[in-house]
């Protein structure tokens, strides 16, 4: 890819602290203007990798390219990046309008166009008339929208968020997950997003890098990521997926036939074959709504099995069901909708399951 | 009758709460509002005579002898401020940003080395040092670089500046070392981030965040060492009385406990209004430095 296309771009980055290899051997590349997700669990290196962006953590070996421009020697300061941080950092002995306009002191403006430039990036973030608020004064929302103002306000080429929700309640994080992707639209800056939970990675990024142990699993558009994952790591953090033994009978170019247990002998499309280096024995992967519990009796599917339901979980507008298919020995999750009228089977209760063969991905 | 419930529990908790801080309160009411009443008392009313009057603050007041001493008491104690603070700052910042977490106590644990040994002792080791015949006068005898003891480096208020600087050194320490490990390493981070080197995030961060520890070392130092009247003794000879001494002389020699009074208090609204500049200074400079 040419640099062009790229705005940030790992070249084989090794990161150790002392023996522990922190990252090993990153390689991706960061396109202009994407809402970009670095996912995974705690101690993966995403946060270690995205302070290598910001300056804040050098690199062992390889590159890090900012807009084409390697950024080995050149220290934060000099970066054009700008960082939230997970505490936020606002300084607590400056007013609010004061840390906006912190990074504005070798700015050529007047000081009133600045302080004119420090109201519309506050009117950016929802904090119109905030201006003389102290900043110890401020919630946690309110200083997550200020450390936004703060870096946004210097225009860089790269917006750098480490886990910038995980400190606000549930409400509250979804709401600014809204914010922050019309914000993103809004201003077409680059933004980088490190979290740890799925689920905001797939409602914010345009594309996300699973990482796992200081290496990236798989890095793809949140659809890919989830119906295609690339082993069976990857939707073992990213939603929840069935897995059942399964036995190749026979390959083509274009299909792998295979024997699951319970179910019988299935065609799976190329496209779902995935090769997993690990040498594990075959398996095959389906998420829980491609399963069908079939309420009603004339109601036909494509493949069908009798399966016991041994867990019942309630959510409201959903209900998982575990259920065990007749013949095979691993329960397996079911989502159903609860439509209105339909009602919620008890633990022990006999269904018939039909599933979707389309959705089923194979792990070899 | 809830409310009446409510109300009773209030009150009972507020007896409670009484109690609780009594022995605090007697501490502080006996040991020290009582003598502070008492001074101002002494100070108020003439000796033999008695009545109240302001003759002794009159005679403080106009007589040069006590501003004099009051002069070279605030001119020592600012020096030993200015010196100890200017090199405690820096000795905190290390122990705080650059010595590993680990081995931070055994650093603190160092620093309070000097108070393993008493104050008098300390002074004492000062004289030997700085004296007519003393180690350094001695040494360089010895090596030729001066054929005569030097006259200039004891018995003289530089002196007393130093000693007292050394003696203060951990009170100044202390304080500043607890203002910067406070600060959240992220705004430092986050003033990098927002474009400042190294030196100008020091200023405009970590400096302002730490000026509560810098305005406890200013006072802590300050305060005591105007009142300071051992140091002035052994390592100024008796030739450089300070404020304290004169208190002294009043109150144990002359048996002028009046006069005693008159000196101490004025020196404490002096102690009281040189501080409240410094915490005026203080803000102004946390003003500029936005």
């Amino acid at each position: 890819m040419s640099t062009k296309d790229a705005m940030i771009e790992f070249r084989d980055v090794h990161k150790y602290y002392g023996d522990y290899h922190a990252l090993r051997g990153i390689t991706a590349t960061i396109r202009p203007g994407e809402f970009f997700s670095l996912l995974g669990p705690s101690g993966c290196g995403k946060t270690t990798l995205l302070r290598t962006i910001a300056g804040f953590e050098g690199i062992s070996s390889g590159a890090v390219l900012v807009d084409g421009r390697d950024m080995s020697g050149v220290p934060a300061h000099k970066r054009p990046t700008n960082m939230v941080f997970q505490s936020y950092a606002i300084f607590p002995h400056l007013s609010v309008e004061e840390n906006v306009g912190f990074g504005l002191r070798k700015d050529p403006r007047s000081s009133a166009d600045k302080a004119r430039a420090v109201g519309e990036a506050l009117e950016m973030v929802g904090l119109k008339g905030y201006c003389k608020r102290a900043s110890h004064a401020l919630s946690g929302g309110q200083r997550q929208r200020v450390a936004l103002a703060r870096a946004l306000i210097l225009k860089p080429k790269v917006l750098l968020l480490d886990e910038p929700l995980s400190a606000l309640d549930k409400k509250m994080r979804e709401q600014m997950q809204m914010e922050l992707i019309k914000l993103q639209r809004q201003v077409g800056i680059t933004f980088i997003l490190v979290t740890h939970d799925q689920e905001e990675a797939l409602v914010m990024s345009d594309r996300i890098a699973v990482m796992f142990e200081g290496e990236i699993a798989q890095l793809a558009d949140p659809e890919t990521l989830y119906r295609r994952p690339n082993s069976r790591k990857v939707p073992n953090f990213i939603g929840t997926m069935n897995f059942l033994p399964a036995k190749i009978l026979q390959e083509s170019a274009r299909a792998v036939e295979v024997d699951v247990a319970g179910f019988g002998r299935v065609n799976v499309d190329a496209q779902q074959v995935m090769a997993c280096a690990s040498g594990e024995s075959a398996t095959v992967g389906f998420r829980p709504e491609t399963l069908t519990v079939l309420f009603d009796p004339s109601a036909k599917s494509e493949r069908e099995s009798m399966a016991t339901i041994e867990e019942v979980i309630y959510f409201g507008d959903m209900t998982y069901y575990d259920v065990r298919i007749d013949g095979t020995g691993t329960p397996v999750r079911i989502s159903m909708s609860n439509v209105f009228g339909r009602q919620v089977l008890d633990i022990g209760a006999r269904v018939r399951v039909g599933w979707s063969l389309g959705a089923l991905v194979l792990f070899r | 009758m809830l409310k009446h419930n409510g109300a009773g529990k209030r009150q009972s908790e507020a007896v409670s709460g009484w109690l609780l801080i009594s022995p605090t309160f007697l501490y502080a009411g006996l040991l020290l509002a009582a003598p502070l009443v008492a001074v101002l008392f002494y100070s108020l009313t003439l000796k033999d005579v008695g009545g109240f009057s302001l003759d002794n603050f009159w005679e403080v007041w106009t007589k040069p002898i006590y501003q004099k001493l009051m002069g070279r008491s605030l001119n020592v104690s600012l020096s030993v401020t200015a010196v100890t603070v200017l090199l405690a700052y820096p000795v905190a910042y290390f122990v705080s940003f650059h010595v590993h977490p680990s081995k931070k106590s055994l650093w603190l644990f160092l620093i309070t080395i000097p108070f393993w040994t008493s104050y008098l002792i300390r002074v004492f080791l000062w004289k030997v040092i700085l004296g007519y015949n003393g180690v350094i006068n001695s040494g360089l005898m010895s090596i030729g670089l001066i054929d005569a003891p030097l006259q200039a480096i004891n018995y003289n208020v530089q002196a007393m500046v130093l000693t007292l600087a050394h003696a203060y050194a951990p009170f100044a320490i202390l304080p500043i070392f607890v203002s910067l490990e406070k600060i959240d390493r992220s705004l430092l981070e986050a003033g990098r981030d927002l474009g400042e080197n190294k030196f100008l995030t020091f200023w405009r961060v970590t400096l302002p965040l730490s000026m509560p520890g810098v305005i406890a070392a200013v006072l802590i130092v300050f305060i005591p060492t105007v009142g300071d009247y051992v140091t002035p003794d052994l390592i100024g000879g008796g030739k450089l009385p300070m404020i304290a001494d004169m208190i002294e002389v009043m109150m144990l020699k002359q048996n002028d406990r009046h006069m005693g009074s008159a000196i101490a208090v004025t020196a404490m609204v002096i102690v009281a209004i040189v501080s409240l500049i410094f915490l005026f200074l203080n803000k102004q400079f946390l003003r500029g430095t936005k």
